[in-house]
């Protein structure tokens, strides 16, 4: 296997034996219970209370989670997976909850034990099921709520504990910091990629994450040569470089807010007016939409991902690209959390487009997609292993219908699913990384 | 009193104060628990007509879902469709409906009527004994999902007999029908029958919220 | 007709042939639901029939019954009947006045002790009883006198069948029907606001005949008679079928004879023979001349919402009681949402600290 296969392997491996020293975290189950409810609490509002009084229990939101139809097995139907936080809000914030209490069975450790598996291991909150409702209801984000809960009940995974203490206590992830950043940041230099480290004051600032330093370096190295080519006025802060959240993808609250609390804090002391995001779902999604609510107030600049960036700079004739005359074809994959989630779905098109490329769409594109099988923090866990990979078979069967010569993503947890699916599926589709493939047609 | 002056006097009274009540009650209380306002900068300004077009677009499904979910779909608006039809443009409903609110619409001939009404009945039936037996919709299920059908499912039988004196006298089936409205009409607020009132609140929230992140919900 | 005639000798002094009294038991006795083979039954016995007395009591009505009942352009046969019963006590047929009707009432009530037909129509006052007397009798104490050794009763009309007219909301008087006085004697209630006339012969000509009272329905009533509905004979059914209505008294589908349904006919729930049978002598009835069908021969039809409000209008109360409804449903989310959002701010302060 290839140096790159090597090293995610690794990576991976290293991953699962993260959570080895750690397991359910220890507090009486009144504890428990108690923390859970109140985070409930904190979470459901007016609007998830429309959404909890609509369901029909039609089960056709089972027919949209690739969980589901790769095992059909009904306990991954997502109405299923909220099921306890529905009972939480019948017997406790529901307009008439005095009537349902007495039908309504009180959320308790069996519910904890049953749903971790369920709510992280069996979703990874694409929101495919938010498309496929018939009453408009976000299913994903009640989901999500029920991972919110059950964290603060102390049913994280080991894997995602370990990475939440890590990213919360030392904010370092994968035990890369500063360091290590610094160190690609001159072995950069040596191959004349310039990335200006820590500067003063910027336009832009750009962000990495742990899995580009240590994974994908050639990621970093490209969104580098990009900006460089636009002549943009950026920097790279080592204070706060690292986009991936992994508050949100755990369920972590506070570590949410405080991973977003560094970036933002280290952005208005650089005056940046843009925010740029490397290739990442969540990471965008959690500055771009969540960022300004946890800092309660509109923040000061904005925030765009690299595909968005790339797309407005190529209309405005800041990056020339040679044009690939070779008629390859692609096949574009979205990441849940860029494309379904926050609406970046034409930019990545247009970047290909312009690259000359021929652009074969899977049968399920853009909103309908389906998910990799690996974001939201599904890779880490060893639990998760077989329904990623029943998952990543969707994803192949898609893109062998489309004939096309090769997968390009905008994620980078989606590509590290992708080739770890390939690789155990023994499939030769080549999965590149979109700002790569636009870095390597750069025209001089 | 007889049944028929109490199924049309009383209980008719007693059971539109309690759906009036308990679905103000519900709306009102899930809506005023209100939320915060989204502070992340929207992509445009289009609430509304995000929000309308979901409201509408939510009954096609997306070209993906659409193979998967193809009879529970067609059969679902089949029946929801044939309900109203029978409900609202059968001249004796229209009728009542007319001392309700004070103004009337034109009516359907009564065949048509009894047509549709046996679509309906027919279609939920169906619908019913897929949600008993279906493996997702059976684990998923609980007493409300089944009360809710048989609550809509008996007016619909109930009134076709008494449409077609099938069964005893007339204002006795009449009563029975009209009684078993009655009875829907109690458990509307309480139950599973409510996404009436929610669906569209329902769809506009998901049409806003993902309209304003560009993405057509 | 004199006391010891038959009435078949009564018949034919009145210059009806057999053929015709042959007739007419045919049509009486097919009126009734009787076979065939009855009919020279129903000749045997009437031909013979000594005239039975008959007391008529009249008390909170408007004399539309005997109007109805005696009212005829032309002789008839029924009439011809009701004239060769022995009618000993009756308001307004009786020659007597005074005390010589009362002293007429209670001569033929012990002569004929255990035999005599009482005949009721008006409705009895059961509140203040000072509100119906005859000869200082009240109506309560007189029909109670009269009924104890009657050998049956006939309430006719509505107002005696169910309590009619006076019994309609707010029954000021405490009207009540026969049924709700006398417990201990077979009633037949002969409902209708009139009745119409061949059914009260009819059930006289089934008691002459066979001594007994005729089959009744659940509400007393002669199953001969009330046992359909008007909707299910009613000539017009065609119409409600098609769903073609009147809409108003004078538009176009009242000019073409289209069902009554939405100016407030009650055919559907009401059971009578004014459909098949109908008035004066089958020239026409209610919906025939483009009225709706009233529902007169049926318990409380004047509290049933009104002639003009279709059956499928309800008989419900106040539409602005439900608008009070909705704000005390309203008020009750409000309280129920409010509370659960303090709450979960307790709980985001908690969350803070």
């Amino acid at each position: 296997m290839n140096a790159q296969m090597a090293s995610l392997h690794d990576f991976r491996n290293t991953l699962h034996g993260l959570g080895d020293n750690l397991g359910i975290e220890d507090m009486p189950d009144e504890e428990r219970v108690s923390r859970a409810k109140k985070t409930f609490l904190r979470k459901l509002d007016g609007r998830k209370a429309v959404d909890l009084d609509t369901c029909l229990q039609c089960g056709m939101c089972a027919e949209a989670c690739h969980f589901f139809e790769a095992t059909q097995d009904e306990r991954y139907s997502p109405v299923y997976k909220f099921r306890p936080l529905r009972r939480f809000y019948r017997r406790e914030m529901s307009p008439m909850r005095w009537l349902y209490r007495p039908f309504t069975r009180d959320i308790g450790v069996e519910d904890f034990e049953e749903w971790q598996h369920l709510v992280y291991d069996a979703c990874t909150g694409c929101g495919r099921c938010d498309m496929m409702c018939p009453m408009g209801i976000n299913i994903s984000t009640l989901i999500r709520v029920m991972r919110e809960g059950l964290a603060a009940a102390g049913y994280m995974p080991p894997e995602l504990q370990a990475l939440r203490n890590e990213q919360r206590d030392q904010n370092t992830l994968f035990g890369v910091g500063k360091e290590q950043l610094k160190a690609l940041v001159d072995k950069l230099r040596t191959e004349n990629v310039n990335v200006p480290l820590d500067r003063e004051q910027a336009d832009v600032m750009l962000l990495t994450t742990a899995v580009e330093v240590s994974l994908f370096p050639d990621a970093l190295a490209a969104s580098a040569r990009i900006l460089n080519k636009t002549g943009v006025d950026w920097t790279i802060r080592s204070n706060a470089f690292e986009a991936a959240n992994v508050g949100l993808i755990s369920g972590d609250d506070p570590t949410l807010n405080l991973a977003i609390k560094r970036i933002v804090e280290e952005a208005k002391s650089c005056g940046v007016k843009t925010l740029l995001l490397p290739e990442s779902g969540h990471a965008y999604q959690a500055m771009r939409w969540e960022a300004a609510n946890e800092m309660g107030e509109a923040l000061s600049f904005d925030v765009l991902s690299m595909p968005e960036y790339m797309s407005s700079e190529i209309q405005a004739g800041r990056i020339k690209l040679k044009a690939q005359s070779n008629g390859a074809s692609v096949t574009y994959h979205d990441p849940c959390r860029l494309s379904r989630k926050s609406g970046v779905m034409q930019q990545p098109r247009d970047v290909l487009a312009a690259l000359g490329l021929d652009i074969r769409e899977t049968d399920a594109n853009g909103r309908e997609n389906y998910c990799c099988g690996g974001g939201c923090g599904e890779y880490v866990l060893k639990s998760a292993t077989s329904l990623r990979q029943k998952a990543f078979e969707i994803k192949r069967r898609e893109f062998d219908e489309t004939g096309a010569d090769a997968v390009v993503t905008g994620c980078a947890n989606c590509r590290i699913n992708l080739l770890i699916g390939a690789d155990n599926s023994g499939w030769q589709t080549p999965v590149k990384s979109l700002v790569e493939t636009v870095a390597a047609s750069l025209a001089d | 009193m007889t049944l028929l002056e109490f199924a049309s006097g009383p209980a008719l009274q007693w059971s539109l104060w309690i759906f009036v009540f308990g679905v103000t009650w519900r709306i009102v209380g899930a809506v005023f628990l209100m939320a915060k306002k989204d502070l992340s900068r929207a992509r445009h300004k289009k609430n509304l007509s995000d929000g309308v077009r979901t409201m509408l677009s939510r009954s096609i499904p997306a070209h993906a879902f659409e193979k998967r979910i193809r009879f529970q779909h067609i059969s679902g608006y089949a029946w929801h469709l044939a309900l109203f039809v029978s409900v609202l443009f059968f001249a004796p409903h229209i009728l009542f409906f007319e001392s309700l609110l004070g103004f009337s619409w034109p009516h359907l001939p009564n065949t048509i009527i009894l047509f549709t009404a046996a679509i309906a009945t027919g279609v939920l039936i169906a619908l019913l004994i897929r949600r008993a037996t279906h493996h997702v919709q059976r684990f998923i299920s609980n007493a409300d999902d089944y009360i809710s059908i048989v609550v809509v499912l008996v007016p619909l039988i109930t009134g076709i007999l008494a449409f077609a004196h099938i069964g005893g006298r007339y204002e006795t089936l009449l009563a029975i029908h009209l009684l078993s409205v009655e009875a829907m009409f109690i458990w509307f607020p309480f139950g599973k029958l409510m996404h009436t009132a929610m669906t569209f609140p329902s769809r506009y929230q998901a049409g806003t919220s993902f309209g304003r992140r560009g993405v057509k919900a | 007709m004199r006391k010891d005639q038959t009435l078949g000798d009564y018949l034919r002094l009145q210059g009806v042939s057999r053929r015709g009294f042959l007739k007419y038991c045919s049509a009486t006795a097919s009126l009734m639901a009787l076979p065939p083979s009855a009919v020279a039954q129903v000749a045997e016995a009437l031909a013979t029939a000594r005239r039975p007395s008959v007391i008529w009591l009249s008390f909170q009505e408007c004399t539309g019954c005997t109007e109805s009942l005696t009212r005829s352009h032309a002789p008839t046969v029924e009439s011809l009947i009701f004239d060769a019963i022995s009618l000993d006590y009756h308001h307004t047929l009786q020659a007597a006045a005074g005390h010589g009707a009362e002293a007429a009432r209670m001569a033929a009530m012990e002569e004929n002790a255990g035999k005599y037909l009482l005949v009721v129509d008006g409705s009895i006052p059961d509140g203040n009883n000072g509100y119906s007397t005859i000869a200082g009798i009240s109506n309560l104490e007189m029909l109670k006198e009269t009924a104890a050794n009657a050998f049956a009763i006939i309430a006719v009309g509505t107002c005696a069948a169910f309590g009619g007219l006076p019994h309609a909301n707010p029954n000021p008087t405490g009207a009540v029907a026969v049924s709700d006085i006398i417990k201990d004697k077979p009633i037949i209630n002969v409902s209708g606001c009139p009745p119409i006339p061949v059914v009260i012969t009819g059930v006289l000509a089934h008691f002459l005949t066979f001594g007994t009272i005729p089959q009744l329905d659940a509400l007393g009533r002669p199953a001969a008679f009330f046992g359909q509905n008007i909707h299910d004979r009613c000539y017009r059914r065609p119409f409600y079928e098609r769903g073609q209505y009147a809409e108003t008294f004078d538009d176009e589908g009242a000019r073409k004879g289209w069902c009554l349904y939405k100016l407030g006919c009650k055919g559907p729930t009401t059971y009578n023979a004014c459909a098949t049978l109908k008035w004066n002598e089958g020239t026409s009835f209610p919906i025939q001349s483009g009225h709706g069908c009233i529902g007169c021969s049926e318990p409380n039809f004047w509290d049933k919402g009104g002639f003009y409000n279709p059956i499928s209008a309800g008989l419900w109360g106040s539409r602005d009681a439900l608008l009070g409804a909705a704000a005390a449903g309203a008020a009750l989310g409000v309280g129920s949402a409010m509370a659960a959002r303090a709450r979960k701010k307790k709980a985001q302060a908690a969350e803070e600290v």
